[in-house]
């Protein structure tokens, strides 16, 4: 019964601060936000809000699917715009991902196993 | 043996892609020094898949924070990917403080950057077509007699790379590059726009201190620009200060009559304050200026709210009659 309600509090906590992570707004609800009014100086049309809070929603998910922290999530989101989270919903999966220049050398050596099989190059020759 | 050379050649053309650039000193514009190394850099070699954390914390420490790539990791890093993405360094930077500025896709802005003594996070593709390698690494100088490029890169800290070479990683790496900034700052081939993106970007991170002092400084780089003007009033209206966001706004107006946004949020000011009358006027004149752009539907939320409360609490319509005490 005990862990029941823990489990219960817990529940809570966790959708409060989902919640939370949507309300970014500026201090009056109606002001065009610095960022929108620079897009739309631009040329580009702005995101709706609604947009944006979904868009949150997804990026959390698929951050926590990736494998990051549940407790970092929140903290990574609020450093950026609604217009990037959007952008970051579209692109988790596919945007370049700096990580390993050693990685180079493994590939090399499949480059080098493809060509050999397409017998483009013959360098692993059985003597 | 030929043969082994034979593919050595079409491996490295492979790798190197077909983006042919020019040897560094054909590009070079004449005002660059012949060489450039910031030898102070620090270095912090990087752990597995850990690149970016490393390469910010490069470039943060730099710029004059203390942070190592340890305590980046969790802001950064996304196992699922093994790697980082460079929004996501673009966030992390923000949350230290500095103001994090796309270069515009030239080699001359990331020397500019160079000779400003800041060193420039860049993306490389040390892959190529289907089989992408991506990795981040810090430009720190280069040398256009010997032709490299010298960088503070994965467990190296120092690497020399023949230019067209990393000219042409850096091209496959979509030529994204960073320069984290000390707010008030700014790039000596800055453009308005995608600085005020920049500044902006803090505003949305909540560092508003940071934000003002990078608005402040597009004020005085750019005298006739309304937008710091705007990102100005939009940081006094957040912190409560009226009087200071309506003087703001004003001098947005002043610089672009036609600017529909500034009018909007002067709008929402007065309708704060509680002139409703002329929160109207300004509503009405937003409306009409924002007509067909894409502020269009937020200044229709905007004046439809105003005219709901200008309803809401419309004069007394029975005139004199007197009632019951």
């Amino acid at each position: 019964m005990r862990i029941e309600s823990f489990r219960r509090a817990c529940v809570a906590l966790v959708s409060l601060s989902m919640i939370s992570l949507g309300m970014q707004a500026p201090a009056i609800a109606g002001v065009v936000s610095t960022g929108e009014a620079v897009s739309a100086a631009r040329g580009e049309s702005p995101r709706a809000v609604v947009d944006a809070t979904i868009a949150r929603a997804d990026v959390q998910g698929k951050l926590a699917e990736l494998g990051v922290d549940a407790a970092a999530i929140e903290g990574r989101l609020a450093a950026l715009s609604d217009e990037e989270i959007a952008k970051l919903a579209e692109q988790i999966e596919s945007a370049p991902a700096g990580g390993d220049a050693l990685a180079v050398i493994g590939i090399v050596f499949v480059v080098l196993i493809i060509l050999e099989l397409v017998g483009v190059i013959d360098i692993f020759k059985k003597t | 043996m030929t043969r082994l050379r034979l593919a050595g050649a079409a491996l490295a053309a492979l790798l190197a892609g077909c983006a042919a650039s020019p040897p560094l000193k054909d590009g070079l514009p004449a005002s660059a020094p012949r060489s450039i190394e910031l030898a102070a850099t620090p270095f912090f070699p990087q752990e597995d898949f850990q690149c970016g954390p490393a390469a910010l914390a490069t470039l943060l420490v730099a710029s004059g924070v203390e942070v190592t790539p340890e305590a980046l990791a969790p802001e950064v890093f996304i196992p699922g990917r093994e790697g980082s993405l460079s929004l996501e360094l673009i966030g992390a930077a923000r949350r230290h403080g500095r103001l994090p500025y796309v270069l515009a896709s030239t080699a001359e802005e990331m020397i500019a950057e160079l000779e400003s003594g800041r060193p420039v996070l860049v993306l490389q593709n040390l892959g190529a077509g289907p089989l992408p390698v991506w990795h981040y690494a810090v430009l720190i100088g280069y040398d256009a007699e010997r032709n490299v490029a010298v960088l503070r890169s994965g467990r190296e800290e120092r690497v020399e790379m023949k230019w067209q070479r990393f000219a042409g990683s850096w091209h496959r790496g979509r030529r994204f590059a960073l320069t984290t900034l000390q707010p008030g700052v700014i790039p000596r081939h800055a453009e308005p726009g995608r600085f005020m993106e920049a500044a902006a970007g803090l505003e949305a991170a909540g560092q508003r201190r940071a934000a003002a002092e990078a608005y402040d400084a597009a004020i005085v780089r750019w005298p006739g620009e309304p937008l710091p003007w705007l990102g100005r009033g939009n940081l006094a209206l957040a912190e409560g200060n009226r009087a200071a966001a309506a003087d703001a706004y004003l001098r947005a107006i002043e610089l672009a009559p036609h600017d529909a946004a500034a009018r909007n949020n002067l709008a929402e000011l007065l309708l704060d304050a509680g002139c409703l009358d002329e929160s109207r006027r300004q509503v009405e004149r937003a409306s009409a200026l924002a007509a067909g752009s894409a502020l269009e539907s937020s200044v229709a939320d905007s004046r439809a709210r105003i005219e709901a409360t200008a309803k809401a609490v419309a004069r007394c319509q029975f005139g004199d009659r007197a009632w019951p005490d």
